[in-house]
C-alpha cells in the first residue's frame, strides 16, 4: 500500500474529529481503531500478512507510523518524564508495536506489568 | 548408533504433533525421518537478555557467520531489561579513583564462597570474576552509561564494587547491546517460542520453534524448524515465574508468593535440556525476597522503601495487630516469619510494616511509594486500623508496648537489634507486605567454558551452550547482589571462544 495515501487518510479521520485510536464496531462482531477505518474498508490483508489467517507483525504498523522512537508521545501526560513508552529505558527499539498496543481490543502495556499506577489500559 | 535411533524417534514424534497436518512437506515422513528446515545459520542464541545479548554480539565478533537470536515475548530483555543495573566489578575504574586499590577477582570470590556455603563452584566463579573488566569494557564499548563516580558496596560483598547504570536499570545495558547487535548484523526476532530442540544423537543440529507466537497461548504462531551449524546457545534465563515448577522443588514456595520476574521466565527451555539429557543441578536453590509488596507488580519500591521500615519502624500482623518477627532477621526467617499469616481458607493476611512519615517525608523512597499506591500516609493508628481491618485497640496497644521497647533499647518479644528504631507517634507511612521469588540458582550443568553436560555420559552435548541464569551450580546457596549481571555479560564473552575453539577442534 502506498504510504503516501495512507498519511493522507489518516490526516483526513483525524481532522474530522474522530479521537484517533478509539474502539468501536467495525465490520461484523470485530472492533477496531477509527483512525483505522479506511484499512477495514479494504479487507484484512494489509495488516495480516496478505491474508487474514496470519498475525499481524509490526511491519504493517512501522509502514504508516514510522518506527518507534519516531512517534510522538503527549509528554503533558506522562507520570514522570522517564516514563515515556516509546524512549522506555528498559526497551527502546526493542519493543514490538504489539507489547502495548491491540488492534481489536483493549490492552493493557507491557510497562504495566510492573508499573501498575502509570498506564492504563489502550 | 544409539545416537541416530534418537534422531529417528524425534522426527517421528514431531510428525506425530501434527506438523505435517498443518504445514505439508515440512516433515518429510521417509523412513530416515528427515525434517525439512525452513532456514538455516551458524549460531542460535535462545533469550534476549543480558546473556543472550552478549553472546551474540560476540559470537558474530569472533567472525563465526550468521548468529540469530531467538526472543518469545514481544520485547527484548527479559529479566535483565528490568533489572536493577547493579553490576559488580572489581578494579572498576570508578573503584580505583575512590582510593580502593586492594580489590580483585579473589576477592570477590572469597564473598560468593561465604554466600554459596559449600554449594557453589569455585572454579566458576573464578572463570567469571576473572572476566569481570573485559565485561565492563563490553558495556562501555556499545555505549552503556554508568552512574558518574558511583560504586558502593553492596549486600555481602567486603568491599565498595558495584557500580549500577545511569538510570538505575539493567536497560541501559540491554538496549545498547541490542542495538549494537543490530549494527553488526545479529539478526533478532520477537514472538518466536523454542518448543523443542533437534538432536542426532548427543549433538543438537537446531530447534523447533513456534514463529509469530504470543505468549502466553501456545496455539498461537505455528512450528517451523531452525538448523543451527555451528551451535545453539540456551540463555532463556531462570524459571522463577514457573509456579508448578519452583513448588515441585521446593514445597514452600507456594503460588501466594509473587514473583519479581519478567513474565516470560517460565524455564521450559530447561525442563526441554533436561528432557534431551542435560543434567539439571540445584534446582531447589531458589532465592526469595521477604521485602516484596503485593500493591506493585514486579520487585517495585518495597525493598527501598522497607530499609527504612525495617529499621525504623515495626510489622504487624493484620490477625492480631501484634509484631511477629525480627524485622533485622535474614531473609529466610523473615519470609517464613510472613508467610504463617493466613486466614483461615490459607489465603494471604498480608503483614503491615509502618514507621514515621515526618523523618521522611522528602525522601525518595517515600514519595515514589506513596506516588504509585504502593504504600499509604496515615495520620493515626485508627486509620491504620480501619484501612487494613487491624482490630484498633490491639495494635494500639502493640505499638505502645513496641515504644517503650524503643526506649529501651532493647526488644524481650524477637531479641531485635533495636539501634535504630524509632518511637512512632505518626502520622504514619504503612504499606503491606509478602515475600516474592526472585532468582534461581539451580539449572543446567556446564562445564567452566559453558558447554551442556550431558547426565548420562557426564559429557558436554555437542554443539550445545548454556549461560546465564538458566545454568546451576554457579551460585551455591545463594547469589550474592550484583552478580548475575556480571555472570551474564561475562559467560557471553567465554561462550564465543569456546565455540571458536571447538570448532577449530571438528576440523
Ligand atoms: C527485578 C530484578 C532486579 C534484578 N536486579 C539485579 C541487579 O541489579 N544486578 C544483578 O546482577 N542481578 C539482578 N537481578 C538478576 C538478573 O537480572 C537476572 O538473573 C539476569 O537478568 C538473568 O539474565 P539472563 O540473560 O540469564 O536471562 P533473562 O534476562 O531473563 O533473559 C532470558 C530470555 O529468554 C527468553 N525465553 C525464555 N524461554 C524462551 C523460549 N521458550 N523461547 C524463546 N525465548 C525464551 C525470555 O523471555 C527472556 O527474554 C535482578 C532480577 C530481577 C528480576
Amino acid at each position: 500500500m502506498n504510504k503516501l495515501l495512507l498519511t493522507a487518510l489518516l490526516s483526513f479521520v483525524v481532522s474530522q474529529g474522530a479521537v484517533a485510536g478509539e474502539l468501536v464496531k467495525m465490520k461484523g462482531s470485530t472492533k477496531g481503531r477509527v483512525n483505522h477505518e479506511f484499512i477495514y474498508q479494504d479487507g484484512c490483508q494489509s495488516c495480516h500478512q496478505g491474508s487474514g489467517k496470519k498475525n499481524a507483525t509490526d511491519a504493517a504498523c512501522v509502514e504508516c507510523h514510522g518506527d518507534i522512537n519516531s512517534i510522538d508521545v503527549d509528554e503533558t501526560k506522562l507520570a514522570i518524564p522517564e516514563a515515556d513508552p516509546h524512549k522506555s529505558l528498559h526497551y527502546n527499539q526493542g519493543a514490538s508495536c504489539l507489547a502495548c498496543h491491540g488492534e481489536h481490543e483493549k490492552k493493557a502495556p507491557v510497562c504495566a506489568e510492573c508499573h501498575r499506577t502509570w498506564f492504563e489500559e489502550m | 548408533m544409539q545416537g541416530r535411533r534418537n534422531f529417528l524417534k524425534l522426527a517421528a514424534g514431531a510428525t506425530v504433533g501434527g506438523v505435517a497436518a498443518t504445514l505439508p512437506g515440512t516433515v518429510q515422513a521417509k523412513s530416515c525421518g528427515e525434517i525439512s528446515w525452513s532456514e538455516t545459520v551458524d549460531t542460535l542464541v535462545v533469550g534476549s537478555g543480558f546473556a543472550g545479548l552478549s553472546a551474540a554480539l560476540n559470537v558474530k565478533r569472533q567472525g563465526l557467520g550468521s548468529v540469530l537470536v531467538l526472543e518469545k515475548m514481544q520485547v527484548i530483555g527479559g529479566n535483565s531489561a528490568i533489572n536493577g543495573g547493579w553490576l559488580a566489578i572489581p578494579k572498576n575504574p570508578t573503584q580505583l579513583a575512590q582510593g580502593i586499590n586492594d580489590d580483585s577477582p579473589e576477592e570477590l570470590i572469597k564473598d560468593q564462597i561465604i554466600s554459596g556455603r559449600g554449594m557453589h563452584n569455585e572454579a566458576a566463579l573464578r572463570q567469571i570474576a576473572n572476566h569481570a573488566l573485559d565485561a565492563y569494557e563490553l558495556c562501555i564499548d556499545t555505549g552503556v552509561k554508568f552512574k558518574k563516580d558511583f560504586n558502593i558496596q553492596v549486600g555481602g560483598h567486603n568491599k565498595a564494587r558495584a557500580i549500577r547504570t545511569q538510570h538505575g536499570t539493567g536497560g541501559d545495558i540491554t538496549t545498547k547491546l541490542y542495538e549494537a547487535g543490530v549494527k553488526e548484523g545479529v539478526d533478532y526476532r520477537l514472538q518466536h517460542y523454542i518448543e523443542d530442540f533437534i538432536m542426532d544423537g548427543q549433538q543438537i543440529i537446531g530447534v523447533k520453534v513456534r514463529k509469530n507466537y504470543r505468549f502466553p497461548d501456545l496455539k498461537t504462531g505455528s512450528s517451523v524448524f531452525i538448523k543451527a551449524n555451528k551451535a545453539v546457545i540456551l540463555a532463556n534465563g531462570g524459571f522463577a515465574r514457573n509456579m508448578a515448577l519452583r513448588e515441585v522443588v521446593d514445597p514452600s514456595l507456594d503460588p501466594t508468593l509473587d514473583c519479581t520476574n519478567a513474565l516470560g521466565a517460565t524455564g521450559e527451555v530447561t525442563l526441554t535440556a533436561m528432557a534431551h539429557g542435560a543434567l539439571p543441578v540445584h534446582m531447589n536453590l531458589i532465592q526469595t525476597g521477604h521485602w516484596g509488596s503485593p500493591d506493585e507488580g514486579g520487585f517495585g519500591w518495597s525493598n527501598a522503601l522497607l530499609s527504612i521500615g525495617w529499621h525504623q519502624g515495626a510489622a504487624i500482623s493484620v490477625l492480631n495487630g501484634k509484631r511477629f518477627m525480627d524485622e533485622r532477621a535474614d531473609r529466610k526467617t523473615c519470609s517464613e516469619a510472613i508467610m504463617k499469616n493466613r486466614y483461615q481458607d490459607g489465603s494471604p493476611a498480608y503483614p503491615i510494616v509502618l514507621f514515621n512519615y515526618n523523618n521522611y517525608a522528602e525522601d525518595h523512597r517515600v514519595t515514589r511509594a506513596i506516588r504509585d499506591k504502593m504504600a499509604w500516609k496515615l495520620d493515626s493508628l485508627d486509620d491504620v486500623a480501619a484501612q487494613f481491618n487491624i482490630p484498633a485497640s490491639e495494635l494500639k496497644r502493640s505499638i505502645s508496648e513496641y515504644n517503650t521497647h524503643v526506649n529501651a533499647r532493647k526488644d524481650p518479644l524477637f531479641n531485635r537489634k533495636m539501634d535504630t528504631a524509632e518511637v512512632l507517634t505518626g502520622p504514619f507511612v504503612v504499606s503491606r507486605i509478602w515475600p516474592k521469588v526472585h532468582y534461581c540458582m539451580g539449572g543446567l550443568k556446564t562445564d567452566l567454558a559453558a558447554r551442556v553436560i550431558d547426565g548420562r555420559s557426564m559429557a558436554p552435548i555437542k554443539n550445545l551452550y548454556a549461560i546465564g541464569e538458566v545454568t546451576g551450580g554457579i551460585h551455591g546457596e545463594a547469589r550474592l547482589s550484583s552478580t548475575s549481571c556480571l555472570e551474564c555479560l561475562a559467560m557471553g564473552i567465554v561462550v564465543s571462544t569456546t565455540i571458536k575453539a571447538d570448532l577449530k577442534g571438528a576440523v
